[in-house]
């Protein structure tokens, strides 16, 4: 059970993000906006990641990772750690601004 | 504390990410109130779940020491990670912003 604490952790993130989706025009209902926004920082960033990894600047537990890799070592984890985080600050930013925009029409 | 293998490009990712909103994406982003605040909840759950991944007694995360500045605040979390998240979440939320533009 251990072995799942990350993909766990993830899970959580969107769980709790999940409600933000109904101020405004939403996340997940302008997925190829999602798609546009994070998939250029998302390889950037995995591209860093590999290359820590590599220079084992930092390595990920084995006893909380499922075992999955992608290539060429990444932890299956982490490369949803990048989706799942952008779209998290993503809902967010969206919830606060219709909040916001929302006082500052009265 | 040798390499700074992780605080170097930490403080490289800022940068470049301010860089492309000042210098070539000029999104306003920076200018919204929303934007701030969205980071202060960001940064506020960054602290739990990086918290979690990175707490010493039972890491998630494993950081060579010599590696990093060695500053760990709050709980165990290695200063860079606000750095990286920093990076990040802004550098996402930057290239959202300037979808609204062009719609």
């Amino acid at each position: 059970m251990d072995r799942w604490q990350y993909l766990l952790v993830l899970a959580a993130c969107l769980a709790i993000t999940l409600p933000l989706e109904m101020f405004g025009d939403g996340v997940y209902r302008q997925a190829w906006r999602v798609v546009r926004a994070v998939l250029p920082v998302t390889a950037i960033f995995l591209l860093w990641d590999e290359v820590a990894i590599a220079a084992r600047v930092w390595t990920y537990n084995p006893a909380y990772v499922i075992g999955v890799n992608v290539p060429v070592r990444l932890p299956i984890e982490e490369v949803l750690f990048f989706v799942v985080i952008p779209v998290c600050a993503l809902l967010t930013y969206s919830a606060v601004s219709t909040i916001l925009g929302r006082f500052n029409r009265r | 504390m040798t390499g700074l293998g992780y605080s170097l490009p930490a403080v490289l990712a800022v940068l470049t990410v301010c860089a492309l909103e000042l210098l070539v994406l000029h999104t306003g982003l920076f200018r919204r109130p929303a934007y701030w605040l969205s980071m202060l909840i960001v940064v506020g759950f960054q602290i739990l779940v990086d918290g979690w991944l990175t707490k010493l007694s039972a890491p998630i995360v494993i950081y060579d020491d010599r590696q990093i500045t060695g500053l760990r605040f709050p709980f165990d979390i290695p200063v860079e990670d606000f750095l990286f998240g920093f990076a990040l979440v802004t550098g996402v939320l930057l290239l959202w912003e300037r979808q609204r533009e062009r719609r």
